[in-house]
């Protein structure tokens, strides 16, 4: 940009600051009689507050009128009756339900190799991590010489579902499914063992195993 | 734009096909008493317990996939009755049906899929999977003669 240029643009926007400056020090004076100052009627602002009443005798007598008839009545009764018609913002639930992420943390289930061995090492760092202490896990070697938990013992009732038992799982054992329709009516149901949380994960291998997928750019 | 949509004709048509959808006036009343709302769309497919799953793009998102629970069920319908193959579909997670998604696993060791049972005999009552490490001292007993 040449030197010449850069005075230019600059000259311009001095003069036209000065300009602008003129002008809206001329609105305050003018507008300082009927004390009215805002809103101001530059480009690039717009004023949110609520803005004074018009008191010319027409907008006075309009106001009246509105009143006097009920208009509201009869445009706040419309509004109701169009509402009817509209199609309802809500989702019926036990038949329509909403989007969920792949990602959802829902009910725990322990997960199998497709041969059907089961994938839990108990390397017990499920059970470090959890920040509720909800995970109760004790180990033995099974008669083949690998090492399998004897009790897997999840307390529902003081999981926090923050899924970091399935992100520490080395082996995909862990994971927090998609099923959040668990409730039940008993605590005590609640309390679950080694043998509900692989059943959990017989049910839903199929989505679980979709998820998993669905998610692997990102793991 | 036509004259019939201009004067909402179309919503009047698309009433009467609704209602003829739904098994005529009888059955639209039963369905409306069962299911609180009345749809028309087009059936997706069927799962085993006999839930039928139904779609109609015209509704928006979140309200154009449903599920009409099986005659079986009558009233006791509930939402853990949708099981795992058609979850993903029912929450928007996939666009494809379980019959027409090939890379669904179908181990022969996956279970029967099963509601919440709880409050029914058939619920979960935990139960420890290990020995107990303290075990009370029985003392021999001796002759009580």
């Amino acid at each position: 940009m040449s030197l010449v240029k850069i005075f230019s643009v600059s000259s311009r926007v001095r003069a036209g600051g000065a300009s602008s400056l003129v002008s809206r020090h001329v609105q305050y004076s003018t507008e300082a009689k009927t004390e009215k100052v805002y809103p101001p009627k530059e480009p690039g602002y717009m004023y949110v507050n609520a803005v004074d009443p018009n008191m010319t005798m027409k907008a006075l007598s309009d106001r009246a009128a509105q009143t006097m008839f009920w208009t509201e009545l009869a445009r706040g009764f419309a509004v109701t009756l169009a509402h009817i018609f509209k199609e309802p913002a809500t989702i019926n639930y036990p038949f329509e339900k909403g989007p969920l992420s792949p990602r959802f943390r829902g009910e725990h289930a322990l997960r199998r190799y497709p041969s059907g061995e089961e994938r839990c090492i108990a390397c017990k760092l499920c059970e470090a991590i959890c920040p509720a202490q909800a995970i109760t896990i004790e180990a033995e070697e099974r008669q083949d010489g690998s090492r399998r938990t004897t009790r897997y013992d999840i307390d529902m009732t003081k999981c926090i579902y923050c899924g970091f038992c399935q992100e520490a799982c080395p082996v995909d054992a862990i994971v927090e499914g998609p099923n959040f329709e668990f409730s039940t009516e008993t605590h005590e149901e609640l309390l679950y063992n080694k043998e509900k949380l692989l059943s959990n994960g017989d049910k839903w291998e199929s989505e679980i195993a979709s998820n998993i997928r669905a998610d692997h750019l990102y793991r | 734009m036509s004259i019939v949509k201009i004067l909402g004709l179309d919503k009047v048509a698309s009433f009467f096909n609704i209602i003829r959808q739904n098994g005529g006036i009888r059955g639209s009343l039963y369905k409306l008493y069962r299911q609180d709302e009345l749809k028309d769309g087009t059936l997706v497919g069927e799962d085993k317990f006999g839930n039928k799953y139904f779609e109609n793009p015209r509704y928006f998102y979140g309200r154009n996939r449903w599920v009409e629970y099986s005659d079986n069920y009558n009233m006791n319908y509930d939402g853990s009755q949708v099981p795992a193959e058609w979850f993903g579909w029912l929450h928007y997670k996939s666009d494809l049906p379980p019959h027409k998604d090939p890379a669904r696993p179908n181990y022969p060791w996956m279970a029967e899929f099963t509601e919440n049972l709880s409050g029914t005999t058939g619920q979960y009552t935990p139960y420890t999977t290990t020995r107990p490490k303290v075990e009370p001292w029985v003392p021999e007993r001796k002759s009580t003669v």
